[in-house]
């Protein structure tokens, strides 16, 4: 599409708050990894106290000539007192280092956890004042308050709550893509899709720092949650809270009323030896006792059902026999989509027959390594048809896996040289 | 070459090792659930805990010792008054509230025999 040229001015929140941000409509990929059909905003924010004007968040670099036109249709830059950086991803600190040669006497609050990022983004030393919740800057009869929020999406980020007004400027939670000049959640197109796709790709993999998150955020009055990307929520902000509440709650364990845990095998089989090795697994998991076994195979099926599977188990083992060197593609499509959810911590292994050399389970076991699960059992790899004996060694795979699960792991004793050439 | 043996409680893995050996080289490859991230002692995402042995581990440096105050935040409040690490770690074994001192995995060398866990396990 052809971008035109958008005549941008500061937009009112309220007598003293004014969106200051840019518009990108013409963006359709973002970050590498998102697809944003309706382009994106990048919000900035300007609050005007009787002791002076905080700006809040700044927009990606090459937007910056609308965020300048627009802070200076409302304020003076000797006026700036206060900048407040509530995520530091450069689609947000792009117009920093400009705005703070522009207004040299303004001091620049970002949250304690940002302070090395800041130095790998600005390559310079500035003077900041690092802040946590609770954590005020006073604007005369405007007061700004911090509530440390890390990991929605990056180590930094953080909300700032304008207590007078009970305003939420809250980065990027509760944002989206969705890029529409009429800005208010009760005057633009219908960004539910937008909502829902931002949360699943940005806040999923964070589930838990979301509801620790939560706990600060909804005791708030809020009237208005200002996000850094997408419409501002000003109709009935709560509802957006509720939404990112529900998203965050696991459902398997409401759904079955049970707190027992989950373990789920996933393999692909090309002459069955593999899927052999599975049921002898599960059968052998089974003995253990103590959570519940699900075996699933992944040939011909879509990907998307068994993450969600994944996110809420806590043990996940996956057998792939080895071609070409290699494991096949669904098994990597089912790790590679783990990056979307929270898998750091559960049991991991990995199993597979092989005809000549067998990479295929040394490549699984590295790559759950990789996403920091818990590995106790190295992977079980068995040449071409298992006999009976090789089967034996399955279920007792299963067990071992199975036990570790619950707490009844075996105690091994090991040489570094195995380590180092296993 | 000396040897020291190392513990993982979590994984109840105890392994062999050369004198000399960081934690952060063994670690993984029994599957234990330390978790790193900057591997450079910044992040103090590997924070573990020693539940065992902890003299027989190399002492850790300045650098260390500024990355585990920081870390040490997420588990107490009231951190910022204690004057320094030492005094800081006296008083959380002696309230209790983390039963032992922490150390990071990418830092810490194994000198004799200890057993270590990762944090909340």
């Amino acid at each position: 599409m052809v971008a035109k040229p958008i005549a941008v001015t500061a937009k009112p929140l309220s007598e003293r708050v004014h969106w200051i941000g840019a518009l990108d409509p013409a963006m359709r990929t973002f970050d590498v990894i998102l697809r944003t059909p309706n382009g994106t905003t990048y919000n900035a924010y300007a609050v005007r106290g009787s002791a002076g004007v905080a700006v809040i968040d700044t927009v990606k670099e090459d937007r910056a000539e609308q965020f300048f036109a627009s802070l200076e249709s409302i304020a003076r830059y000797d006026e700036i007192r206060a900048i407040v950086l509530n995520h530091l991803e450069p689609d947000h600190s792009g117009a920093l280092p400009e705005l703070m040669r522009r207004a040299p006497q303004a001091r620049l609050y970002i949250s304690e956890s940002a302070q090395l990022m800041l130095k790998s983004l600005l390559k310079s030393d500035v003077a900041y004042t690092p802040v946590t919740t609770g954590d005020r800057v006073s604007l005369g009869d405007r007061t700004l308050r911090f509530v440390h929020t890390p990991y929605l999406h990056w180590p930094d980020t953080q909300c700032t709550y304008l207590e007078e007004e009970a305003t939420l400027f809250s980065g990027d939670v509760f944002g989206c893509h969705f890029c529409d000049e009429r800005l208010f959640n009760d005057t633009v197109g219908d960004f539910r899709f937008s909502f829902e796709y931002y949360y699943q790709h940005i806040m999923r993999p964070f589930k838990q720092h979301v509801i620790e998150a939560l706990e600060l955020i909804e005791p708030l009055e809020l009237r208005t949650v200002a996000p850094a990307h997408g419409p501002i929520l000003r109709d009935r902000p709560r509802s957006y809270v509720a939404r990112y509440r529900e998203l965050s709650t696991p459902r398997l364990h409401l759904d079955v009323q049970s707190a027992e845990k989950t373990m789920v095998i996933f393999y692909i089989s090309s002459y069955g030896n593999t899927q052999h090795m599975a049921e002898a697994i599960r059968d052998g998991a089974q003995e253990i006792g103590g959570f519940r076994v699900s075996l699933y195979d992944l040939e011909g099926a879509e990907t998307e059902p068994f993450v969600d599977l994944v996110e809420e188990a806590d043990a996940i083992l996956v057998g792939s026999p080895t071609i070409n060197g290699d494991a096949v593609k669904p098994v990597w499509d089912l790790l590679s989509s783990f990056v979307k959810i929270h898998v750091k911590g559960k049991v991991g292994a990995a199993f597979g027959s092989y005809g000549w050399s067998g990479e295929a389970v040394r490549m699984m076991d590295d790559r759950l390594r990789g996403l920091k699960m818990r590995v106790p059992v190295g992977g079980l790899r068995i040449k071409l048809i298992p006999t009976g004996e090789e089967l034996e060694r399955c279920r007792e795979f299963g067990r071992e896996v199975g036990g570790f699960l619950v707490g009844r792991q075996t105690t091994r004793v090991i040489d570094m040289s195995e380590l180092l050439a296993s | 070459m000396a040897k020291a043996k190392i513990k993982f409680a979590d994984v109840n893995v105890t392994v062999t090792v050369p004198v000399g050996t960081r934690i952060i080289e063994i670690s993984e490859k029994v599957g234990s659930y330390i978790a790193y991230n900057c591997r450079e002692g910044d992040c103090g995402s590997c924070m573990f805990t020693v539940t065992e042995g902890y003299d027989n581990l190399s002492r850790p440096s300045e650098y260390e010792k500024a990355t585990l105050l920081e870390g040490y935040r997420d588990i107490i409040e009231g951190w910022r008054n204690a004057p320094n690490l030492e005094s800081l770690e006296a008083a959380l074994v002696r309230d209790n509230l983390v039963g032992r001192k922490c150390r990071l995995a990418c830092q810490t060398q194994v000198y004799g025999d200890a057993v270590v866990a990762p944090l909340g396990s």
